[in-house]
């Protein structure tokens, strides 16, 4: 028998864990019993539940401007979809800011829009760039969805990530204040990025 | 504009992101809901559903083997709980591979046991003993259990940790096989490592 005093323990919780990942189907009944409650900003990704930061006022505001301007309706044959769910694959629920999608006549009521139903994807970032970088991109990039725009209020630059292969976006482009910026299933239209991010 | 062609992301998805934790009436309400099922062999832990891993046969007879010496020394003195649950907070509740318990004349059977209802606790960890000693062991000290054993089959030791203070066991006994290890609560016994850890 050795006896010893002990060093404290690590500083405590990585949570270096295998969690219980959820379905799509166990995290929608999670809503419907009530666990998760409308209250809760939640995403899922890869089976795990995430909290979302909360919606600031500078965030909203964009996601409003971009509602504005964005192309849609039965002429264009989109669907502009803001803050509503895509099924990214079959463990993943995401909650992307705005969707520009292929026009369906239920709306998506059936069932939710999928990778190939994305023309175009936009996310907002005022404080968590380093989560839609690197957790939400390259998963964006290994279904397919064709492009990405990062809009980064701190930077106000809008990056254009495009042509996925090989699980990442090979091509990025950054549009600033002054710049015009075209979507790619649109590219005859053109958006003002001074518009979109206002001094 | 600027155009460039993007470095590799990340290898990707520590997940180092904020997952949504839930309470141990949370964690309830999703069993009741047939959500989490017997077959999730799960615990809660600061709020994060933890799935254990599977039970070899090894750490099985290590269990076995403990339920019969502690039946025969501890006798009704107190209850010996096997892979129950204790309640430790609001958002932990471990099931340990054994408990002794202070006698109840419910069994348990109303309320699962807290900390200040556990004479001693024991794990078998087999390939878990990095969760045992990193998550769950400072959880115990926190919440005040006087003692704690982990058994290292691999190693063929158990580890004593006693002494709780500031979130921490301050002293460790390592046992091996030809020592006796007595419990804190029943100094009249010895069980012998011998017999707990056989070749």
């Amino acid at each position: 028998m050795t006896t010893q005093t002990k060093p404290p323990p690590p500083s405590s919780s990585t949570l270096n864990l295998s969690m219980r990942r959820f379905t799509p189907a166990e995290f929608l009944a999670l809503a419907e019993v009530g666990i998760l409650a409308s209250s809760d900003r939640v995403e899922l990704l890869d089976g795990v539940i995430i909290e979302m930061a909360p919606i600031g006022d500078r965030h909203a505001g964009t996601v409003d401007i971009y509602t504005e301007i964005l192309p849609s309706g039965v002429d264009q044959g989109t669907l502009l979809r803001v803050q509503g769910p895509l099924a990214l694959d079959e463990h993943s629920r995401l909650y992307p800011d705005l969707m520009l999608l292929r026009r369906r006549a239920d709306y998506y009521r059936s069932r939710p829009p999928v990778p190939e139903d994305v023309l175009l994807l936009i996310e907002v970032s005022d404080s968590s760039v380093d989560y839609y970088r690197n957790e939400k991109l390259p998963r964006y990039a290994r279904v397919g969805i064709p492009e990405v725009w990062l809009t980064i209020l701190p930077e106000r630059v809008i990056e254009v990530h495009t042509e996925p292969a090989g699980g990442r976006y090979t091509q990025l482009r950054t549009f600033r204040p002054g710049d015009t910026v075209s979507p790619a299933c649109f590219p005859d239209i053109a958006l003002s990025v001074s518009e979109i991010l206002p001094g | 504009m600027t155009t460039q062609t993007k470095p590799t992301p990340p290898s990707s998805s520590a997940l180092n992101l904020p997952v949504r934790r839930f309470t141990v009436a949370e964690y309830y309400a999703m069993a009741e809901a047939g959500i989490l099922t017997e077959d999730d062999r799960v615990e809660l832990l600061d709020g994060v559903i933890v799935e254990m891993a599977p039970v070899g046969s090894r750490h099985v007879g290590c269990v076995n083997l403990y339920t019969r010496w502690l039946l025969r020394l501890v006798e009704d003195r107190a209850i010996l709980q096997v892979q129950g649950s204790i309640h430790l907070d609001d958002d932990t509740e471990p099931q340990p591979d054994l408990a002794l318990l202070r006698d109840r004349p419910d069994f348990y059977s109303s309320s699962h046991a807290e900390p200040s209802d556990v004479l001693l606790l024991i794990e078998v960890a087999d390939s878990s003993v990095g969760y045992d000693r990193n998550e769950k062991l400072p959880r115990y000290a926190q919440a005040g259990i006087p003692e704690v054993w982990i058994t290292v089959l691999p190693e063929r030791i158990i580890e004593a940790h006693t002494e709780p203070m500031n979130g921490q066991y301050t002293h460790r006994h390592i046992y091996v096989p030809g020592d006796a290890i007595t419990p804190g609560c029943f100094p009249d016994i010895a069980l012998s490592v011998s017999e707990i850890l056989p070749d």
